[in-house]
């Protein structure tokens, strides 16, 4: 409804998640949260749950590993939702560009609204981004976004939408 | 006029949520979210797409919110006491039902110890209100707050009760049933969206209901009682900013050695 | 009328053992139907019926009871066990000489009062449903058809003298008919004839000949010092030995309830066929336990003897429940559980005040209820699904929802309101809590209880917790099929639950309580909302992202061995005590 849209600023809670990363920027987002910078005046909490939150924080330069797990977490969040990449490596795969264990960056996977730069990025940079963030999804609607490079439709069972099993379709389609 | 008391439950209760969030915000020398929080997280969650994992799990989150919205409606109403700690026992089951419906370890770990904590706080509740009816005669909440005199009385059965609120309002040292750290949330994991505001929402109604017990051993003067709470508010604030989460099975035996023993030793000591 | 109730399911017995199960079927349910109907008129009908039983038949009686005696002295040298054999030969001559000492010229031997109608109630209609599941269930059996008949001839025995036991006056017919039930303990126990069914036999035979040994002890003391067998004559008396002969019988039906130390008999018991263990041990012969401690309740009243049974009672509540947690067979967690309650309706008797004395038969009507449900079925789950422990049987709502609403209606009618049990419960605590001012001993049977009761929760629905666990909705699965054999009587049972915990609440007249019903009514509109939620999208399980599932464990409480010697041989020492009480009153 038209009336809870402004809401969608006044509480943002994220999903922090570690796609590999050396974690320098994973202490930052910490700090960010810590009592000096203090997120949670915007109402930011870490949940550590995907169906409980808005924002998803993703570090690190997407591991082989970790790409089922990336995709399965971003499926479970409810629309709307935006994605922050924290860190060169996220965005870019930054000082492990080419490398044979990387996958460069997670835009190859989902879609991506905010790109944070810095090795490590700063508090300041990810409050920024947040920032940023919370006008995007303010003009976000709930359909779902199809994550768009990889995956074909999300499958319907019966009259539902089912996004059952998204880290199985990951290995399936990258092997045709 | 009671009726939109009852009506308004829920709104009571996110106040005093929002009002705890800034306490202890400010315990931490930081400034914390804005007051109104609670609400803004409502309305936000209604704004998400619904998104469920089944049908009868997304359910018994709804009526165990309903069930626990009676069981405050009844405290409000002033009815016997002893009925309300077995009706708030079927809205905890739901809970504990809902947790158990879905395959998933966090869930039933966190129903686990959901059932674990009730072993631990139901039998100090109902000695609570057994006390409660040694003294003043009666059962029904009507004619307990018209006694004065409680903590004369009961003072080590007050202490028990100070022990066991923690463990309701689900912060340390006994907040095992929600440990983020160790369960990512526990029975809530599953849920979202409109569904979680619904047991967003419980977790208010739960504050009413453990502190009117609080308030009802000020007896018949209204002020005892809101100092009471307002005391013991700040003191499980100030427990839950100092201390660590201890683990299931030592909760389990602080409860029975400290708190049962003093309880029972209260009863004892007014039979005598 | 009540002649019938007693000879007709021997004349069945009879006639069940030449039939084809086609007539075995009609043959229960006419058991059932009449059964029920003529123990619901004898319900109503307020008349208090005594008659002598002519001599003939009392010499039957003696001289069926001295074959019976050997007959165990018989099975003990051939199972080569020296406890049988000496507890049968101290039997034997304790019996001859109470019968010796017994004083002639004696008051009616049968005796029908309100006790009695209620009994009547539980077993004819509870005992007629089992009975009619036993049909089914011996046809998935694998062994020799005779043998079939011979069960169901035993069962429905076993009816008729439980029917004679609960309006038994005379001491000495109450001691042939408890060791009758030990009979038929022992003989159904050992049906399936391997090792472990025949230890397990001998373990309880032994257990309850203890049973039998206090019996007669009590009686001799009452022969001898009262002058009387007579249960109402005795009762009447007051002062001195009169406590001690009480506190013998009490002994008695703290054996028979398989109370702790005692409870191993039960917990082997459940080796038996399932509906042995429905019927003898939960829903109507380990009743005998709270009956005869009901039937004593007027002189314990408030004697330091009805207050050590309180406590003992109680305090068995807590620890069965206690001990309850680490098992993993079904069947032995509903045994824990069966000699929990058992203690809680004993505890309530003893107390004897009115109300509670009501109290505890209110509790022994919806348990035997619901423990029969419970164990029915189990029964299914045994014959369809091959499971027997709590740990094969994780997500069994997706393949067999209907057993498991049985299941799940089960345990919630023992534990949660508005079920019959919880009332029970509910006003047990009112009611000694009102009498703690006078009777201060009573914290301990009230603390135990409270504890108790959310143990016996934790444990129901940690068992649940297993059943329950359903994946997602999307995958179809095959419709589940029980047998007609086996939902009916299931169906009846429930039915039967709900009507009784309706008609309990109707009759307080109290509205709160009838609110009771409300947040459960949400449960009955659950399918209804579950069409509606059709179109909703569907998500999978979070586990920090992996592709497969995990499960979480279940979790037992075992009580370390130190613990478990101390609960022993501290009800073995308050078994002694209870004696010693009785001599020093």
């Amino acid at each position: 409804m038209k009336f809870f849209i402004p809401f969608r600023k006044k509480s943002p809670w994220i999903l922090h998640y570690n796609a590999g990363s050396c974690n320098g920027c994973d202490i930052e987002i910490l700090a960010a949260l810590g009592p000096k910078f203090d997120l949670e005046r915007f109402g930011v909490i870490n949940t550590g749950n995907p169906k409980q939150s808005d924002i998803f924080l993703v570090t690190g330069p997407v591991t082989y590993r970790s790409r089922e797990r990336l995709v399965e977490r971003y499926s479970q969040i409810p629309e709307p939702k935006v994605v922050i990449a924290v860190g060169s490596c996220t965005t870019t795969g930054g000082v492990f560009r080419g490398m044979y264990n990387v996958e460069d960056g997670i835009d190859r996977y989902i879609p991506v609204d905010v790109y944070v730069p810095g090795c490590a990025s700063t508090p300041q940079l990810i409050i920024d981004a947040i920032v940023k963030a919370l006008d995007i999804l303010e003009a976000k609607s709930k359909e779902i976004e199809k994550p768009f490079k990889l995956f074909g439709a999300i499958e319907t069972i019966g009259n539902k939408l089912s996004r059952l099993n998204m880290a199985k379709k990951v290995e399936l389609h990258e092997k045709n | 006029m009671i009726w939109v008391w009852i009506a308004l439950a829920p709104i009571l209760g996110g106040l005093v949520y929002g009002g705890e969030r800034v306490l202890r915000a400010r315990m931490q020398r930081r400034l914390g979210p804005p007051f109104l929080q609670p609400f803004y997280d409502m309305f936000k969650l209604l704004d998400k797409r619904t998104l469920i994992v089944h049908a009868p799990h997304a359910l018994l989150a709804v009526a165990h919110f309903f069930a626990l919205w009676f069981t405050v409606a009844a405290i409000f109403l002033g009815w016997n006491l002893l009925y309300i700690v077995f009706l708030h026992l079927i809205a905890q089951m739901l809970l504990i039902l809902a947790g158990y419906s879905v395959r998933s370890a966090y869930s039933h770990l966190g129903a686990n110890r959901e059932l674990l904590m009730l072993v631990a706080y139901e039998p100090i509740l109902i000695l609570v209100a057994v006390g409660l009816y040694l003294v003043s005669g009666s059962f029904e909440i009507t004619g307990m707050i018209q006694k004065g005199n409680y903590l004369a009385q009961l003072p080590l059965l007050f202490a028990a009760l100070l022990m066991i609120v923690p463990i309701k309002v689900k912060k340390s040292p006994f907040d095992v049933g929600e440990a983020h750290q160790e369960i990512v949330g526990g029975v809530e994991i599953e849920y979202s969206g409109v569904f979680y505001e619904f047991l967003y929402m419980s977790r208010f109604l739960e504050y009413l209901f453990i502190y009117s017990f609080v308030f009802i051993f000020g007896g018949e003067s209204v002020w005892l009682g809101a100092v009471l709470v307002a005391g013991v508010f700040l003191l499980v604030n100030l427990v839950d900013n100092a201390t660590a989460r201890v683990r299931t099975p030592q909760m389990i035996k602080i409860i029975y050695m400290a708190a049962m023993p003093l309880a029972v030793l209260n009863l004892v000591w007014i039979l005598r | 009328m009540l002649l019938t109730l007693i000879l007709l399911p021997i004349a069945t017995a009879f006639l069940i053992l030449y039939s084809s199960t086609r007539i075995q079927y009609l043959l229960s349910a006419a058991v059932l139907g009449v059964g029920s109907f003529l123990s619901v008129s004898l319900f109503m009908s307020t008349e208090r019926v005594s008659f002598h039983l002519p001599f003939l038949l009392n010499a039957m009686i003696i001289a069926a009871d001295l074959v019976l005696l050997i007959y165990f002295l018989v099975q003990g040298k051939k199972f080569n066990s020296p406890k049988v054999i000496v507890l049968a030969a101290a039997q034997l001559l304790l019996y001859i000489y109470a019968e010796y000492a017994a004083p002639s010229g004696r008051s009616a031997e049968i005796v029908v009062d309100e006790l009695s109608r209620f009994m009547f109630l539980i077993i004819n209609i509870v005992g007629g449903i089992i009975v009619l599941y036993s049909v089914r269930y011996m046809e998935d059996e694998s062994v020799e058809p005779y043998k079939k008949r011979h069960f169901i001839a035993a069962m429905l025995l076993f009816l008729s003298v439980m029917n004679a036991i609960v309006c038994a006056n005379s001491l000495l017919l109450f001691f042939f008919l408890f060791e009758m039930t030990t009979l038929a303990s022992y003989q159904l126990i050992a049906f399936r004839n391997d090792e472990i069914s025949r230890a397990n036999a001998l373990r309880a035979l032994w257990m309850n000949q203890i049973g039998g040994v206090v019996i007669l002890a009590g009686t001799l003391v009452a022969a001898l010092v009262l002058d009387t067998v007579m249960l109402d004559t005795l009762l009447q008396h007051s002062g001195g030995m009169l406590l001690f002969s009480v506190a013998l019988l009490s002994m008695a039906a703290l054996v028979k309830g398989a109370s702790i130390p005692f409870d191993g008999w039960l917990l082997g018991a459940m080796v038996a066929p399932t509906p042995v263990s429905a019927m003898l041990h939960s829903a109507t012969m380990v009743k005998i336990a709270p009956y005869l401690i009901l039937k004593l309740a007027p002189v314990l009243g408030t004697t330091l003897l009805g207050g050590v049974l309180s406590i003992t009672g109680a305090l068995v509540f807590v620890a069965a429940a206690y001990l309850a947690l680490s098992r993993s067979i079904f069947k032995e967690i509903l045994g824990y559980s069966t000699v929990a309650l058992l203690g809680l309706m004993m505890a309530l008797a003893a107390i004897g005040t009115k109300e509670s004395m009501m109290l505890s038969m209110v509790l022994m009507l919806f348990h035997a209820l619901s423990k029969a449900l419970l164990f029915l079925a189990a029964g299914v789950l045994e014959k369809q699904y091959h499971l027997k422990s709590i740990e094969e049987m994780s997500a069994l709502v997706h393949r067999a929802p209907k057993t498991v609403g049985f299941i799940v209606l089960g345990f919630v009618s023992l534990t949660l309101p508005p079920f019959g049990l919880f009332m029970g419960k509910l006003f047990a605590i009112t009611s000694v809590a009102s009498l703690l001012r006078e009777r201060p001993l009573l914290l301990i049977v009230l603390v135990s209880m409270i504890i108790g009761s959310t143990l016996l929760v934790l444990l129901y629905f940690k068992v649940s917790s297993a059943l329950l666990s359903n994946p997602s909705d999307t995958v179809r699965t095959e419709k589940e099929r029980i047998p007609q054999g086996f939902s009916i009587p299931l169906v009846l049972l429930s039915l039967l639950i709900l009507f009784a915990a309706a008609g309990f609440i109707v009759i307080q007249h109290d509205v709160l309580l009838a609110l009771f019903t409300l947040p459960l009514l949400f449960v009955f509109a659950l399918p209804s909302m579950i069409r509606s939620m059709e179109h909703y999208d569907r998500t999978a399980i979070y586990h920090c992202g992996e592709k497969e599932s995990f499960d979480a464990a279940l979790v037992y409480y075992e009580p370390s061995v130190r613990i478990k010697g101390m609960i022993y041989w501290g009800f073995g020492i308050l078994f002694v005590a209870v004696a010693f009480v009785g001599v020093l009153s």
